[in-house]
C-alpha cells in the first residue's frame, strides 16, 4: 500500500511533463509499454523461479543456480525464454510490427480494464500482491530444504496454484524495467506512461483504505505462525539490495557470509553512488545514500527487535525496493550521459561574462497589421536605427507613396517587399532590453508566405502576436479561411511557443477606445484557450507604433491613459520567463540562410544554436550533404564574436565546404553525433480547423525546422482520443478536423530529422496543403529503409 | 489517333487499323494492347542470306509481321517509342512462325491491332484517342523562390520538362543584393528551360503559376527578356502567357493551375481538367458527407453490388493488368455502374489526379446514398 504512493509520487516529481496535455501526445507511450509486458506475461506461469530472475535479467543464470540442482531443465527453459524476451524488446521493429505492437497495445488495455472490473473489492488486490511475497519466501525455503530432507511432498500442493497468479504490481515493475532495458531512447514517455498507470493505482489505494488493517491483521497471522520465514525475508531484501546497486556479482558467497559481510555490501552500494557527478544525479545518489541507511537500520532491526516491528519492517522494505528500482534508473541515466557527450568548460555559460539572457522573439499576426512598422519603431526608439537612416527611409518611402511604411522599411528591404508593402521573409533584428539580448523574427503575414513564416516561428522562444484593432481588420484577420490570426497562432503553439505577448496595434485608428480593445481580448482569447494557450502565459497590450503609444513608455495619450494602467510592450517582453537551454548537448544548428561570398570562396550558414556551442576553429558537420567544415568565424548583428551556444543566432562562415554542399533546411551538428537523415517518419498530428480530409496518399508539404520537402500520407495508423491519448479508431479511412492520430509520411527527399522526445526543435512538423496548414505534430519515430 | 480502318463487334473479335499522330496516341495505344492480342506492322529484321560466292551476309530486310502480345508492352516517354513483344504468327519467307520479335510502333506508322474481345473499355479507349475535339496541350512553369518545373500538359500525360532548383539567400542587410542578384540568376534559369520546351505552334497557351509573387517577378523579368534580346516566340505570343496562383511550386499544386477558372475556360474539354474537377467532387463529398464516399476495390464493389455508386473513379493502370480475370472484373465493374445509370471516369496515371487516384487504391466511388456500414468491412 505505501508502495505504491511513493512510487507514483516520485515518478511524477522527475519525468510527468504537463505543458503538452492539450495536444494529447501521450498513445506512444501505451504502444511502447504493451509489448513488453505482454511478452512478460505468457513466460509467468509455468515458471515461478522466473519472476524472480526477471528482476534483474543480468543475474538470472547465477540466481537460477541458487534455487536448487534438481530444478535445472525448468531453469534453462525459462532463461531461455527470457533471453528471447530481451532480445524482442532491443528489435527495432518494423512497420508491420509496429502494427502488431499497436493490436497488442489495444488488448493489454482492454485486459486491463477487463481485470480491474471483476474484482468484488480493491483490497483483495492488495492483499493478493502481499500473499504473494510470503508465499514466494516460502516456495525458496522449501527448495532448500529438499536438499536435506525427504519429507518436502505436502509442499508441492500449495505452489504451483499460487505462482499462476502473477502480482500487478510485479507486471508494472517487470515492464518498467524491460522497458528501461530495450526502450532507452522512449525512457521519459514510458515513464510518463507508467506515471499515469501509478497515479490510477493511487486512487485504488484511496478507496482501499478501509482493507488495509484486515490486511495487517493477517499479515501478523502469517508472520506468527513462520518467524523462520520472516527472517528469510530480510535476507532476500538485502540481497536484492546488493542486486539493484549492481556492485556485487557473488550472490553464492554472499549467502555462506555472515551479516557483517552484507554490511560491507550495501557499504559498497553507497561508494557506488557517490561517483556520480552531475547536479541532477547528485541529489539522486543523496536520496540513494538515505535509503540505503534506513535499508540498514531496518535490517538490523528486524533481527533485534520482536514481531510487531518485524511487520513494520516488511513494509518498509517493500518500500525501499521499488525505490532502488527508481535509484537503477538513476545510475543507468547517468553512465550513459556521461559516456555519449561530455560539454567542454567553453561550452557553458559564465555568469560574469554577460548579465543579458538570449531571447528569441517571433512577430507574427495578419498581413497589414503593423507588425515590420511595430519592429522598426522599437529599434529606432531603442537607439538600433540612427536618425540619418531614419530621415533616409522616410524620405525614401514618400517618393513611392507609401509614406506610411517609413518605419517597416528598416525590415523590407527587398524592392519587391517595398513595392508592394509586403513582408515576404523573416527580417533578423537585434535589440537589447533590461535583462535580454533579443532577436526579432519580424515574420510575414501575408499568406503565401506562411512557409517562410514557419522558418521564423520554429526559432522562436515567445511570440508577438500583432492585431490590428482598426474596424474590419481584426475580423478579417480572424476569418477562417483566409484569415492568418488563427493559422499563426496554431502554428506558434505547435512550436513550442506558450508565452505570448498580444499586442493590440492600430488602436488610435478606433480612438484608443476599451470598448473595442476588450471586445478584441475577449474574442481572441476564447481561441487562444482553445489552441492550449493558458491564460497566465498571455499579456494583452494596447498600442499604437504609429503615434508610438505603449511601446517603450507608459502611454501619453490621455484617451489611453485613462483606463489602461498595465505594462506597456517593452515591459511585457522584460517580464518574460527566460528559456531553458540544451548547452550540454551535442551541437544542433538548423540552417535558415546560405550566404556564398564569390570573391572571398567561402560559405556563411545562419541560424539560430538549438543545442550546444560553437566557436572558432570547431569542427561541424554538415547534414544531409555529410561535409566536415571548420568555423573559420562567428557574427552576432554583423558583429564577430569568439563563442556562440544555444540560443544564440549567429552567421557561421564555414572553412572547407563548398558552397553546393549546405542549404537552408540543413543541419550543423557535431561531427560525432550526426543528426539524422530520413524520408519515412512516424507522426503524431492534430489536424486542424477547415482542412480538407486527410487520406492515405494525400500529397502535402512537410515542414520541419527550416526545411520544407513535399510528401504524402503512406499510412494512418489511428486516431487517439485528443483528451486521454488512446486509440479510439485503427486504421481509419480519413482523418477529419481537430482529430488527433499516429500516420507515417513518406517525403520526396530526405531532411534531418530528430524524434521529439530526443530534440524538440527538430521533432516539430507541421503539414501544409492547398495554401493552408492541416496539421500539425511532432516526431515520434524514424522509420529505417530495407535497401 | 487517325483511324484508318475499324472491323469489330462490341465485345466480340476484331480488328483496327491506326496511326499514332502524336505522344498521348502512342499512350492510347499502350492503353490497348494487352497480352493475347495480335499487332500487324512493318518492320526491320535482321536476316541471313546465301549469297552467290557460297559465303553469308547478314541483310536488314523490311518486313510485315504479325505478332502475338506475349507481355505488357513498354512505352518510352521520351523517345515517343512503343515497344510490343511477342510471337510471329504470319508465315513469311524470312520469318518462321513461332519466332520471337519486337515490334517497335512510332510516330506516323500505321499497325493493326486484332482483339479477341473488344470489351467496353477497349472501344472507350478507342473512342478518345480517335477524338479531335479533346486535344489541348499546356505548358506550366509551376514556381516558388528557388524552385521551378517546366510541365507540359497533353490529354493523357503531364511530362515535367525540367526543373531548376537553386538556394536563394534572405535579405540579411548588407547583403541583400546577394538576394536579387540569385534571385535574378534564378529566373534567367527558367527563361532558358522555357525557350527551349515550350513550342507556341504545339501548346494552346502557357501558364506561370506560384504562390506569392514570385510569378509576377518572373512574368516582368520574361518580357523584358524578350523586348532586350528580341525573343520573337514570346513577343508574338504575350497574350497567351497567362499567371495563375497556386500554393506551393512543387509537382502535386499542378491541380490547382488547371482548376484555375482563366485555365479552366480554356481546357474545359480536356480530359486533365475533367479529372481535376472528378476528384475535387470526391475530396469534397468526402468532407462534407463521408458516407456517400469511398475508395478501395472491396468497399466500391459492395457499394455496386447496393446500385449505390453514382460516379466511379478508376485509373487507366488497373486495366492493364496482365491477368485477365483481374481485368474482366474492372470491366464488368465499370458496366455495372454504368447499366445502373452511374457515370465512369477513367483517370490517366500520368497525370496528378491520376497519381493520386493511384495512391488511394487506384478506385473510388461517389455514392447516391449514404453507405455508413462501409466503414466496419475490413478493406
Amino acid at each position: 500500500m505505501p508502495r505504491k504512493v511513493n512510487y507514483g509520487l516520485d515518478y511524477d516529481d522527475d519525468y510527468y511533463d504537463d505543458d503538452y496535455d492539450d495536444y494529447a501526445y501521450d498513445d506512444v507511450d501505451a504502444e511502447d509499454y504493451g509489448g513488453p509486458d505482454t511478452k512478460q506475461e505468457t513466460i509467468k506461469p509455468g515458471l515461478w523461479q522466473c519472476s524472480i530472475c526477471t528482476y534483474d535479467n543480468d543475474e538470472s543464470m547465477t540466481f537460477c543456480d541458487i534455487c536448487g540442482v534438481v530444478r535445472r531443465p525448468l531453469v534453462n527453459t525459462g532463461t531461455s525464454n527470457s533471453n528471447k524476451t530481451v532480445e524482442d524488446v532491443t528489435k527495432s521493429p518494423g512497420a508491420s510490427k509496429l502494427a502488431r505492437s499497436l493490436f497488442q497495445s489495444l488488448q493489454q488495455q482492454i485486459a486491463k480494464e477487463t481485470v480491474l472490473f471483476p474484482k468484488p473489492d480493491d483490497g483483495f488486490l492488495t492483499d493478493g500482491s502481499n500473499f504473494y511475497k510470503l508465499d514466494n519466501v516460502r516456495g525458496e525455503f522449501h527448495e532448500i530444504h529438499k536438499d536435506f530432507s525427504t519429507q518436502s511432498h505436502p509442499h508441492l500442493n500449495i505452489d504451483p496454484f499460487k505462482f499462476n497468479v502473477p502480482s500487478p504490481d510485479d507486471v508494472v515493475y517487470t515492464g518498467l524495467r524491460s522497458s528501461k532495458t530495450g526502450l532507452k531512447d522512449k525512457a521519459t514517455n514510458s515513464n510518463s506512461q507508467l506515471s499515469s498507470s501509478t497515479r490510477e493505482k493511487n486512487e485504488l489505494s484511496v478507496q482501499s483504505n478501509a482493507e488495509s488493517s484486515d490486511n495487517l491483521s493477517s499479515l501478523m497471522q502469517k508472520s506468527r505462525q513462520d518467524s523462520s520465514t520472516e527472517s528469510k525475508l530480510s535476507k532476500k531484501v538485502a540481497i536484492d539490495l546488493q542486486t539493484s546497486g549492481k556492485t556485487s556479482n557473488s550472490l553464492p558467497e554472499s549467502l555462506s557470509k555472515d551479516k557483517d559481510n552484507n554490511i560491507n555490501k550495501i557499504n559498497s552500494s553507497k561508494n557506488g553512488t557517490i561517483d556520480i557527478q552531475s547536479s541532477k544525479e547528485k541529489s539522486g545518489s543523496l536520496s540513494t545514500r538515505s535509503k540505503v541507511k534506513e535499508s540498514d537500520n531496518i535490517s538490523s532491526s528486524s533481527i533485534k527487535d520482536g514481531k510487531p516491528e518485524s511487520i513494520s519492517s516488511s513494509f518498509s522494505n517493500m518500500v525501499v525496493d521499488v525505490r532502488f528500482g527508481n535509484s537503477d534508473n538513476t545510475n543507468a541515466k547517468g553512465t550513459h550521459s556521461r559516456v555519449s557527450y561530455k560539454p567542454e568548460k567553453w561550452m557553458l555559460p559564465e555568469q560574469a561574462e554577460d548579465t543579458l539572457t538570449q531571447l528569441n522573439l517571433a512577430i507574427v499576426g495578419h498581413v497589414d497589421s503593423g507588425k515590420s512598422t511595430l519592429s522598426g519603431r522599437l529599434l529606432h526608439l531603442l537607439g538600433r536605427i540612427s536618425q540619418k537612416e531614419m530621415h533616409k527611409y522616410e524620405k525614401e518611402a514618400k517618393l513611392q507613396g507609401k509614406g506610411s511604411f517609413a518605419y517597416a522599411w528598416a525590415l523590407d528591404e527587398s524592392s519587391e517587399e517595398r513595392e508592394r508593402g509586403i513582408t515576404m521573409t523573416v527580417a533578423v533584428a537585434y535589440f537589447d532590453t533590461m535583462r535580454y539580448h533579443v532577436v526579432v523574427l519580424d515574420s510575414p503575414g501575408h499568406k503565401d508566405f506562411v512557409p517562410n513564416m514557419i522558418s521564423g516561428a520554429t526559432q522562436a522562444d515567445a511570440a508577438i502576436l500583432v492585431i490590428d484593432a482598426s474596424l474590419g481588420s481584426f475580423e478579417a484577420g480572424m476569418d477562417g479561411s483566409k484569415g492568418q490570426t488563427r493559422e499563426h497562432a496554431q502554428l506558434i503553439r505547435s512550436f513550442g511557443v506558450d508565452r505570448v505577448i498580444v499586442a493590440v496595434n492600430k488602436m488610435d485608428a478606433v480612438a484608443y477606445s476599451q470598448d473595442r480593445f476588450d471586445f478584441i481580448r475577449q474574442q481572441l482569447g476564447v481561441f487562444l484557450h482553445f489552441c492550449g494557450f493558458k491564460d497566465s502565459s498571455l499579456s494583452w497590450i494596447p498600442m499604437s507604433a504609429m503615434e508610438n503609444q505603449n511601446l517603450v513608455a507608459s502611454p501619453s495619450d490621455a484617451r489611453l491613459k485613462n483606463w489602461y494602467g498595465g505594462p506597456y510592450l517593452l515591459d511585457a517582453i522584460d517580464s518574460l520567463q527566460p528559456p531553458t537551454r540544451e548547452f550540454s548537448k551535442p551541437l544542433l544548428m538548423p540552417i535558415c540562410d546560405v550566404i556564398k561570398s564569390t570573391t572571398l570562396g567561402q560559405v556563411s550558414a545562419s541560424g539560430k544554436l538549438e543545442a550546444g556551442a560553437l566557436r572558432s576553429g570547431s569542427k561541424v558537420l554538415v547534414m544531409p550533404s555529410a561535409v566536415v567544415g571548420t568555423v573559420r568565424s562567428l557574427e552576432r548583428d554583423s558583429n564577430a564574436c569568439t563563442v556562440a551556444r544555444a540560443g544564440d543566432n549567429v552567421a557561421v562562415t564555414l572553412q572547407g565546404v563548398d558552397g553546393n554542399h549546405v542549404m537552408a533546411g540543413d543541419v550543423l551538428c557535431h561531427p560525432d553525433f550526426p543528426v539524422a537523415v530520413a524520408k519515412h517518419l512516424e507522426l503524431k498530428v492534430l489536424v486542424l480547423d477547415g482542412a480538407s480530409p486527410i487520406l492515405v496518399g494525400t500529397q502535402l508539404e512537410f515542414h520541419i525546422h527550416h526545411a520544407k520537402e513535399p510528401g504524402r500520407v503512406s499510412r494512418i495508423l489511428s486516431v487517439l482520443d485528443p483528451k486521454t491519448g488512446k486509440v479510439t479508431k485503427k486504421s481509419p479511412r480519413c482523418l477529419s478536423a481537430k482529430q488527433s492520430a499516429v500516420i507515417e509520411v513518406i517525403l520526396n527527399e530526405t531532411v534531418c530529422v530528430v524524434e521529439f522526445s530526443s530534440c524538440k526543435a527538430l521533432g516539430r512538423v507541421s503539414l501544409r496543403s492547398m495554401g493552408r496548414t492541416i496539421a500539425v505534430g511532432v516526431v515520434t519515430r524514424i522509420i529505417e529503409e530495407q535497401g | 489517333m487517325k483511324i484508318v480502318r475499324r472491323d469489330l463487334v462490341p465485345n466480340g473479335p476484331g480488328s483496327v487499323k491506326m496511326v499514332a499522330v502524336d505522344s498521348d496516341d502512342l499512350w492510347f495505344a499502350y492503353n490497348l494492347i494487352a497480352p493475347g492480342d495480335s499487332v500487324m506492322a512493318v518492320t526491320v529484321r535482321k536476316v541471313l542470306r546465301e549469297a552467290a560466292n557460297g559465303g553469308r551476309e547478314a541483310e536488314r530486310v523490311k518486313l510485315k509481321l504479325e505478332i502475338k502480345v506475349e507481355e505488357l508492352s513498354d512505352y518510352d516517354k521520351e523517345g515517343s517509342i512503343l515497344r510490343v513483344r511477342g510471337k510471329n504468327i504470319l508465315e513469311n519467307e524470312y520469318v518462321k512462325i513461332g519466332a520471337f520479335h519486337t515490334l517497335e510502333l512510332e510516330l506516323q506508322r500505321p499497325f493493326v491491332l486484332r482483339k479477341d474481345v473488344w470489351d467496353s473499355l477497349a472501344l472507350e479507349v478507342l473512342q478518345q484517342a480517335s477524338d479531335p475535339g479533346a486535344s489541348a496541350d499546356l505548358a506550366v512553369v509551376l514556381m516558388q523562390e528557388g524552385l521551378a518545373h517546366i510541365l507540359l500538359v497533353g490529354r493523357s500525360m503531364t511530362v515535367t520538362r525540367s526543373r531548376i532548383e537553386t538556394s536563394i539567400p534572405r535579405k540579411h542587410g548588407p547583403a541583400i543584393a546577394g538576394y536579387e542578384k540569385a534571385l535574378d540568376k534564378f529566373f534567367q534559369n527558367v527563361l532558358q528551360a522555357f525557350l527551349k520546351h515550350i513550342d507556341f505552334n504545339v501548346v494552346r497557351c502557357a501558364v506561370i503559376a506560384s504562390p506569392g509573387f514570385t510569378k509576377d517577378q518572373f512574368h516582368r523579368h520574361l518580357f523584358l527578356e524578350a523586348e532586350r534580346r528580341q525573343l520573337r516566340p514570346i513577343i508574338e505570343n504575350k497574350s497567351r502567357i497567362i499567371l495563375v496562383h497556386t500554393s506551393s511550386g512543387y509537382k502535386h499544386s499542378l491541380k490547382e493551375v488547371l482548376d484555375a477558372p482563366n485555365v479552366m475556360s480554356l481546357i474545359k474539354d480536356t480530359k486533365a481538367a475533367q479529372e481535376v474537377r472528378v476528384m475535387k467532387d470526391f475530396y469534397d463529398m468526402l468532407s462534407n458527407d463521408p458516407s456517400r464516399a469511398c475508395y478501395g476495390m472491396k468497399h466500391v464493389e459492395v457499394a455496386n453490388e447496393r446500385l449505390a455508386v453514382q460516379m466511379l473513379l478508376i485509373t487507366d493502370e488497373l486495366f492493364r493488368n496482365s491477368d485477365i480475370a483481374t481485368r474482366k472484373k474492372y470491366v464488368n465493374l465499370v458496366n455495372s455502374v454504368k447499366d445502373s445509370g452511374g457515370s465512369v471516369h477513367v483517370f490517366s496515371s500520368m497525370h496528378v489526379s491520376g497519381e493520386q487516384l493511384a495512391q488511394i487504391s487506384g478506385i473510388a466511388a461517389i455514392l447516391r446514398f449514404p453507405l455508413p456500414d462501409l466503414e466496419d468491412i475490413e478493406m
